[in-house]
């Protein structure tokens, strides 16, 4: 067997008891957090834009969370008379287990996961690939047209920004020469790896928000445009597994990306102050990387499809390949890791200024970044 | 002894989704039922501890390959309420004969095959970069050729869907 997990010391049947305790507590903490989450939300949206916010329920309306809570769970569970009856009901639970899947491996202190997987990394995206298949079951299954719309956006997209987003993550697989997030960490002791990778990381978040559906890729949940998606015909706890699902994994990703890029629990502290600054490091982390999703959400706007498209296949697949291949060239030859810092600097800074320039600046043809021609009469 | 019981649940979970994907009247149905099959043979890669097989298994044909095939489903008349549809056509001989061909190789060569017998009976997984030294390295042509070849068939598919633009 390979080096596998923390629990693995422990023999026979109590082996089992452990796992079933650790996922016990990631899944009631992750159910906590996404119900904040929620409440999180509004309150940063609506100070974005000079609100206050929910303020009713509660001190600072902290129990509108749980209001919200029982409002859905005891809703009805409506199913419209067109649904394909099992696929509509079963789509919820197949989107929400990739991301129950997820939390099996991320560590969230040294030595406290409930399992580390040798292939970690890789784990992590083959499982939350599986949720698109939820997704698209909700899309199919509703028996409305506005879901199936939403379903095919979410569909196109999810496997659009997948590749970009692999292909950056396997960048820094290629730095830290291992898939096995607990080392990955562990190798962050200096500097983390955001320092050497600045491209790979700017391609990661982007692609993430799109897998997340968040502004200004969520168009497959575009309120003005489809009436909410893939999720339309839900309701009460069907609907409120969906909302589990969206929040579950902005958390699952928020605490990957700060493991794979900011270091997790191990910089800038180092390895050995005790599992609780850890915790409170990591959980630090995620945080900053779920509000400044938030600040996204709320200052800028959503793209139109053709353009979302046209961004993944022609700007960033091709500068994360760029990133592959530099990574590449530096590390086989062994040249300093200065060199990589250099480059992948040089493309982020060239990403992050093509896209403020695009904003600032209104490109001479209608199509953002070379949309899809309409054919000129001739050819039929 | 908990594993047996596992592999027996998901053996069985496996099978049925594979008899559903060819029953079931609707072709959604079939491409919903095709996922829980690969996914299973997966779990299955998961039992034999080849643990990097199992993850590309999932990703590969849980998150790909069958997302890709009701994509396609979505943009056709493919009726997507799952109501039955007829499925039966002058095509029911000739997918029988090829069918039963397939499966009449497979285990022929199955069983024909001299294994070899030193194997223990203990599963040990394989590290990563065993796997990674024998496809880049050793086995390195094929790897390069069958990538230029999907390459090529990715570009092509590309002129195919855009020739309408008059070029």
């Amino acid at each position: 067997m390979s080096p596998l997990s923390f629990g693995n010391h422990i023999p026979g049947l109590w082996a089992w008891f452990d796992v079933v305790i650790r996922i016990a507590i990631v899944t009631l903490v992750m159910t906590v957090i996404v119900m904040y989450l929620t409440y999180g939300e509004r309150k940063f949206v609506a100070r974005v834009q000079q609100r206050l916010g929910p303020m009713r329920t509660g001190p600072w309306g902290l129990f509108q969370a749980i209001a919200d809570t029982f409002k859905l769970l005891t809703k009805e569970d409506l199913r419209p008379a067109q649904a394909d009856r099992w696929v509509f009901e079963l789509a919820p639970y197949v989107t929400f287990v990739p991301v129950l899947m997820v939390l099996v491996t991320l560590p969230f202190a040294k030595d406290w996961g409930v399992r580390n997987l040798s292939l970690g990394m890789f784990y992590v995206f083959a499982a939350l690939g599986l949720n698109i298949v939820g997704i698209l079951m909700a899309g199919l299954g509703s028996g409305n047209k506005y879901a199936l719309l939403g379903g095919l956006r979410a569909a196109a997209q999810m496997i659009s920004y997948e590749i970009p987003l692999v292909l950056s993550l396997i960048s820094v697989a290629m730095i830290a020469q291992t898939l096995d997030l607990n080392v990955i960490t562990e190798l962050q002791h200096r500097r983390p790896f955001i320092v050497l990778q600045p491209l790979a990381f700017v391609i990661f978040y982007t692609a993430m928000l799109s897998e997340l559906h968040r502004a200004p890729f969520d168009i497959p949940v575009a309120e003005s445009e489809i009436v909410g998606g893939f999720f339309i015909e839900y309701s009460g706890i069907r609907w409120s597994m969906f909302q589990l699902t969206e929040y579950g994994s902005m958390f699952a990703w928020s605490v990957f990306g700060s493991v794979v890029f900011l270091g997790g629990w191990e910089w800038p502290w180092g390895g050995d102050v005790g599992w609780g600054y850890q915790l409170f490091l990591t959980f630090l982390k995620s945080f900053i990387w779920i509000a400044s999703i938030l600040w996204v959400r709320a200052t800028v706007p959503r793209l139109r499809i053709d353009q979302l498209m046209a961004f993944s296949w022609k700007v960033l697949l091709p500068l994360v390949l760029l990133q592959f291949l530099m990574n590449g060239f530096i590390l086989v030859y062994g040249w300093p890791e200065e060199l990589l810092f250099a480059t992948s600097s040089i493309g982020a800074a060239g990403l992050i200024g093509f896209i403020v320039m695009r904003g600032l600046y209104r490109p001479k043809s209608p199509s953002l970044v070379g949309a899809y021609k309409q054919p000129q009469g001739s050819s039929a | 002894m908990a594993t047996e019981v596992l592999w027996w649940i998901f053996a069985i979970i496996t099978v049925a989704a594979t008899a559903g994907t060819v029953f079931s009247k609707s072709v959604i149905h079939s491409a919903i039922f095709l996922i829980g099959s690969l996914a299973g043979v997966g779990v299955m890669y998961v039992f034999l501890v080849v643990d990097f097989l199992a993850l590309v298994q999932f990703l590969i044909y849980g998150g790909a390959v069958t997302v890709l095939i009701l994509l396609a489903l979505m943009v056709t008349r493919a009726d997507p309420t799952g109501r039955p549809e007829d499925t039966d056509g002058p095509q029911k001989p000739f997918g029988v004969v090829v069918g039963g061909a397939i499966m009449a190789i497979l285990i022929g060569v199955a069983v024909s095959t001299s294994w070899p017998n030193d194997v223990s009976d203990k599963a040990h997984g394989i590290p990563i970069d065993t796997i990674s030294q024998k496809l880049f390295i050793d086995f390195g042509p094929p790897f390069v050729i069958a990538s230029a070849l999907l390459l090529v068939a990715l570009i092509g598919a590309i002129i195919l869907a855009r020739h309408e633009e008059g070029e």
